[in-house]
């Protein structure tokens, strides 16, 4: 996975791309969907968020996995595009695509104003940074009540479809955000591998060698931030259409806290991480659950292990038997 | 526009609360000098020392200095069990910078849910150190509570300088602060003065709580706002030494009580994180520098 071969004409094929184990995990996660398909119930919302999240995960993982810098503040565009979709879809009368691409739109503008001063800090500066951005954004979805109606939040807002045809079945959603997270995921594939993804990884190994090798890391930089905040503005959007309902609450901080548990816990800047991790991390919410006062201590606990004994997450744990196979 | 008395009173309102924001401003850089972590779970050991100090009073009827004493102990023990359990794992795995941020976060979800579990969830106080007041002059009411802030982070801020400055201890801990490895080849244990670094901060955190709440009241989930705004505090004066933590934190106290006055309580958050950013983006080093090392 880090491999340095930026300069090589040629991505590796697909099939050496990914190790054995992962493959295996991603099937887990597909049968994981399909066994909620049949099974139904309560299980398909929590589905249904696993594969938003995931939508916000790999767009996270641009800008932290492979490019190595820190957002705690990608909420911001989520919130964008979640408002940007009631707004649209309730007070005009959009439609839904459409009102999603848009958001999309005002959320990479966004994206690139912010990020172009804001990227220039590192470490603790810029997640710090990134981060009050992200309360910035839910204090005024809180205050300014005349756009986002305030706490009371939207509701109403209509789900996804074309035209006359819409997804109102819960099975039918689960199908639809399974498939637009594959299509996500191909498309986070296909950057990774191009020149630019290329040319971010080298910037997570050393900023100075990337630019020595003609990286330019400050535009680099900034189109992973503007890549996050797509995905993660299109996450925002797809959770409007698919609950039809949002409040502030929605795209608070802990919702950055949540998608950058995930992350860690399916691996950073590994290719299925974000996928396994958001699919782990929200089952693992509702097994907790069961414990009652316990289950956010649970949770806690459940991550500062992972945290601190698997820190590469769950996607690298394959690492561990192919050191045995070689030795 | 806000009347000459309204302006003067909030002064002295952001002065109180800017006091206590540069407490736990010391207590992030007294970690990140010694660590280069910054502890986002600071907030927490102010709530702590709040609710400690409160279970102590009301439930073991002990005074207030004793109460305030014990508590203080504790949470910089508090301080010390996140360091050996969590922190240090992590250090000594050469964990990458975010992942520890997220596991600080992690420890502040923890403390507030073993809080809720075994202390409750009902926000509570005690009265002031000093009954009576507040002081009166003319019309602008000054509480002795903020006497009381005012002289415990004056003798404060001065025996930590003096024990940054006069103490083997103290010593040590800046060298960490200036080379780690230097300081170990010098023979310092560097792993214990993460420890010490850990308690003082925690027991700096725990003062803050300690002092501030009979002004206003504890609860579980106090320790997020005041741990954000004393970074803010932090950032503002640099990580350098005692008093520019406490001068960022007065300055940020006293911007956004002002700005309670003229854009309502709603926007008090929205002004001090534009005022980050602004730090951030203009001054990196802290409006005062003093900041040598690079992240």
């Amino acid at each position: 996975m880090t491999s340095p071969a930026i300069t090589s004409a040629k991505p590796a094929k697909f099939a050496s791309r990914f190790d054995r184990f992962q493959v295996g995990l991603l099937g887990l996660a597909a049968l994981a969907v399909a066994g909620t398909l049949v099974y139904g119930g309560y299980l398909l919302t929590v589905m249904q968020l696993a594969m938003i999240y995931g939508v916000f995960c790999i767009g996270l993982n641009f800008f932290m996995g492979y490019t190595g810098q820190a957002s705690f503040g990608q909420n911001a565009f989520a919130c964008i595009g979640g408002y940007g979709s009631a707004i649209l879809c309730v007070q005009y009368g959009w439609e839904p695509i459409l009102a999603l691409v848009a958001s999309m739109a005002i959320a990479g503008v966004f994206a690139l104003i912010i990020g172009y001063p804001t990227l220039r800090l590192r470490g603790h500066y810029l997640a710090m940074a990134t981060f009050s951005l992200g309360l910035i954004t839910y204090d005024i979805t809180i205050q300014w009540t005349a756009v986002t109606q305030g706490y009371m939040g939207y509701a109403g807002i209509p789900p996804l479809g074309i035209g006359s045809f819409t997804i109102d079945s819960e099975r039918w959603k689960l199908v639809a955000l399974a498939l637009l997270l594959g299509f996500g995921f191909w498309l986070s594939l296909r950057m990774r591998d191009s020149r630019f993804g290329r040319g971010l990884r080298a910037i997570s190994g050393s900023e100075n060698g990337a630019a020595a090798l003609g990286v330019r890391v400050p535009r680099f930089k900034l189109i992973a931030f503007i890549i996050a905040a797509l995905y993660a503005s299109a996450a925002g959007s797809l959770f409007a259409h698919t609950v039809g309902f949002i409040s502030p609450e929605v795209y608070g901080p802990q919702m950055a806290v949540m998608t950058f548990t995930m992350l860690f816990v399916g691996g950073v800047g590994t290719i299925v991480g974000p996928i396994i991790g958001a699919v782990v991390t929200s089952l693992l919410q509702e097994v907790v659950r069961g414990s009652g006062h316990f289950q956010d201590i649970a949770y806690a606990v459940v991550l500062l292990a992972t945290l601190i004994y698997a820190p590469k997450g769950l996607s690298a744990l394959g690492a561990l038997f192919r050191r045995k196979k070689e030795a | 526009m806000p009347s000459g008395v309204e302006l003067i009173q909030s002064l002295v309102n952001g002065l109180g609360v800017g006091l206590i924001y540069g407490l736990i401003a010391i207590g992030f850089s007294v970690i990140y000098n010694a660590s280069g972590i910054v502890n986002f779970a600071q907030g927490v050991f102010v709530m702590l020392g709040g609710m400690f100090a409160h279970t102590i009073l009301t439930r073991y009827g002990l005074p207030m200095w004793l109460s305030a004493i014990l508590s203080t102990i504790l949470v910089a023990a508090a301080g010390v069990l996140v360091q050996i359990f969590v922190i240090n794992p992590m250090w000594r795995r050469n964990a990458p910078l975010f992942a520890i941020i997220l596991a600080t976060l992690a420890v502040q979800l923890l403390i507030e849910q073993i809080v809720i579990l075994t202390l409750g969830d009902q926000p509570r106080t005690y009265p002031e150190f000093t009954a009576g007041g507040p002081l009166k002059i003319g019309a602008i009411a000054i509480p002795y509570q903020l006497f009381w802030i005012l002289g415990c982070g004056a003798v404060m801020v001065f025996a930590l300088t003096q024990f940054f400055e006069r103490t083997r201890m103290g010593r040590a801990l800046r060298a960490c602060a200036q080379n780690r490895e230097a300081a170990a080849l010098l023979g310092i244990p560097v792993e214990r003065m993460l420890v010490v670094a850990f308690a003082l901060s925690a027991g700096l955190g725990g003062v803050a709580g300690i002092l501030i709440t009979p002004t206003q009241y504890t609860a579980y989930l106090i320790g997020t706002p005041f741990g954000i705004n004393g970074f803010i505090a932090a950032i503002i004066g640099g990580f350098g030494s005692p008093v520019a933590g406490l001068v960022g934190g007065i300055f940020l106290g006293v911007i956004q009580s002002e700005a309670i006055v003229f854009f309502g309580a709603g926007f008090k958050n929205i002004v001090s994180l534009t005022l980050l950013l602004i730090v951030l983006l203009f001054f990196p080093k802290g409006l005062f520098g003093g900041f040598q090392k690079k992240t």
